[in-house]
């Protein structure tokens, strides 16, 4: 108790020419745009947008139709390309089947063992083979192959 | 075999076949001549002076004929192959994958 007298005594004393006024009023954002701005910005930007929109949909449309012209002009092309593959195949396979049955007893090309598998049409008439039928002679690579088709592509 | 019922009624009739081949279906031929047989000669007459039509139609509605073939046809290939007589590039016939 003593000592306090003796040492100079520091204080907790305002600073010199007072405390300056404590800000207490609400500072709000600064706001670029007013509300109506806004509103006008965005319809703006929407006009803007739908103009070059329909330019580029407009180019669209003209690949799409060009696209199509083109799918349908080679597609009896593509067709008439897979008759005649088609075709070629059947006397292959009528080849082959020949070729395989030659010493099984009774067994006839195009028939089962002497059967028609349609009577009551004229023997020359082209009977359109099964998938099996047509399949009959190929590798069980080639088979899976065309059977799974829409599972691999 | 029977096509039909015996009386045919609106109750029988609710719970109808409505499906036919004539509606663009492969065997329209050969469903047409063989309704056209049995509705000349009747179901039990119809069974025996019928029999080579139904036996088409049967054959183009579940190709029963054509599937014995292709296992005849096969099981001789296998057949072979098993015992050697055809080896190497021979053994198989295999057609273009987009052609069928």
């Amino acid at each position: 108790m003593a000592e306090a007298f003796q040492v100079a005594k520091k204080q907790d004393l305002p600073p010199p020419g007072g405390y300056k006024p404590i800000p207490f009023k609400r500072i709000p954002a600064k706001s670029y745009f007013s509300g109506y701005t806004m509103f006008a910005g965005f319809i703006g930007m929407t006009i803007g947008s739908i103009y070059l929109y329909n330019i580029t949909y407009k180019r669209i449309l003209k690949d799409e139709i060009e696209m199509r012209s083109a799918k349908m002009a080679i597609y009896p092309a593509l067709l008439a390309e897979r008759d005649r593959e088609y075709l070629k195949q059947l006397r292959r396979n009528r080849d082959a089947e020949a070729e395989l049955m030659r010493d099984v007893p009774g067994w006839e090309v195009g028939t089962y063992y002497g059967e028609r598998v349609y009577k009551l049409i004229p023997p020359d008439q082209l009977v359109e083979p099964i998938f099996q039928e047509y399949y009959a002679h190929s590798d069980i690579k080639e088979w899976n192959k065309r059977a799974n088709i829409k599972l691999l592509s | 075999m029977s096509l039909s019922p015996f009386f045919r009624s609106p109750f029988t009739d609710v719970t109808g076949g409505m499906i036919s081949h004539q509606l663009l279906g492969r065997c329209q031929k050969e469903e047409a001549r063989y309704m056209d047989c049995l509705e000349a000669y009747g179901l039990e007459r119809g069974k025996v002076k019928c029999a080579h039509l139904f036996g088409d139609y049967h054959e183009c509605s579940t190709l029963t004929k054509q599937l014995k073939r292709f296992l005849a046809i096969r099981h001789e290939r296998q057949r072979q192959i098993s015992q050697g007589k055809l080896t190497g590039d021979e053994k198989y016939v295999s057609p273009r994958v987009d052609s069928y």
